[in-house]
């Protein structure tokens, strides 16, 4: 039992940084303290920490200026990116003979590079953001996702398509993990191809003004390119 | 003005001198004052300190009897000295004649 309680605390002290972490944990051993109250102390000390990073406006921009509804509407994004590609490109291929692609594909192919523009640079953002709750931003990320998967009810698509823009995101979010900003010459690219890339989408169907959101993330990363990563990185931590 | 429990943090940690850290000081508090100190409580209280500049902190080498993990040394700077000594003769003039610190003040006056 209390060989699963010290795996326990060892999970929980992940949630600190690195040499804390390693502190609190000697400090353990050398106090001989035994497993449950360990846990309790190592569990107190995230609680503070946590707490602590909350106080700061980033993680809450990150989670709830974001994740939460970034998720929403790249979900329904990425339904409108299957249903493009179902209505354009579908049946050109299943005819195998005679294969045109015609305005319906350089739409497609505006939509999809726009879903991945979107979605990599909110995943950035997020990363970028706030590093040390960044499970929480994720954990909401999962919750509209597993709402929409249960209540997906369009027959002629699979429910996963509700999640292409996943890959891009999760990309996005690991690179803003790493690096914390980007050259200002790819940001200031970026944010001015995924703002031309939504034109086309006026003309579409569908509420295309919310999807403006979605393009702020690219602009914040121009904004931010030119700031020293020193104090990106500070802020970020919360310190 | 510090709180209560930074001066107790500064005070057990100029007490160990060389061999501060956390778990000598939370040792330190729990055998001075006779209640449970939580690391919780410890290191965000040092974090504190820090940032405020009464403590500087360092990690050390590891070492067997923590399962060969460093230490988080602390050393107090002059600054925090000063904000302890200041906390210690505001709580020692407000407590002059007082019931409780009858003989232990009077001299201070």
């Amino acid at each position: 039992m209390s060989e699963a309680v010290w795996l326990l605390v060892s999970f929980v002290a992940q949630l600190l940084e690195r040499d804390e972490r390693e502190a609190v944990r000697g400090d353990l051993v050398e106090a001989g303290e035994s497993a449950w109250p360990a846990l309790v102390d190592v569990l107190g000390l995230v609680v503070r920490r946590q707490a602590g990073l909350w106080k700061n406006w980033r993680p809450w921009l990150a989670a709830f200026g974001l994740a939460l509804p970034s998720t929403f509407l790249l979900m329904g994004y990425s339904l409108s990116v299957s249903q493009t590609y179902q209505h354009f490109i579908g049946p050109t291929i299943l005819k195998t003979t005679g294969l045109t692609l015609g305005p319906g594909f350089s739409l497609l192919m505006c939509n999809v590079l726009l879903l991945i523009g979107w979605s990599w640079t909110g995943g950035f953002v997020v990363g970028s953001l706030s590093r040390r709750t960044v499970w929480v931003s994720a954990a909401l990320s999962c919750l509209p996702s597993l709402f929409c998967l249960a209540r997906f009810r369009v027959e002629s698509l699979s429910r996963f398509c509700l999640l292409l823009f996943l890959v891009p995101a999760i990309w996005g979010l690991w690179r803003g993990l790493r690096i914390t900003r980007i050259k200002l010459s790819s940001a200031l690219f970026l944010a001015v191809a995924v703002t031309a890339l939504t034109v086309p989408t006026w003309s579409g169907k569908g509420p295309w003004i919310p999807n403006w959101a979605l393009s702020w993330p690219a602009w914040y990363l121009v904004a931010t390119a030119g700031r020293p990563i020193w104090l990106l990185r500070k802020e970020r931590n919360g310190e | 003005m510090i709180g209560e429990f930074e001066y107790l943090l500064i005070t057990a940690a100029v007490r160990l001198g060389e061999e501060a850290y956390g778990a000598a000081i939370r040792q330190e508090i729990e055998a001075t004052t006779g209640r449970r100190c939580s690391l919780g409580a410890l290191y965000t209280t040092v974090d504190r300190l820090e940032t405020k500049g009464f403590f500087r902190t360092r990690m050390g080498d590891a070492t067997p009897q923590r399962g060969g993990r460093a230490k988080r040394m602390v050393r107090v700077t002059p600054k925090g000295v000063q904000a302890a000594k200041d906390f210690y003769h505001a709580v020692t003039r407000v407590s002059q004649g007082v019931s409780w610190a009858a003989n232990r003040t009077e001299s201070l006056s």
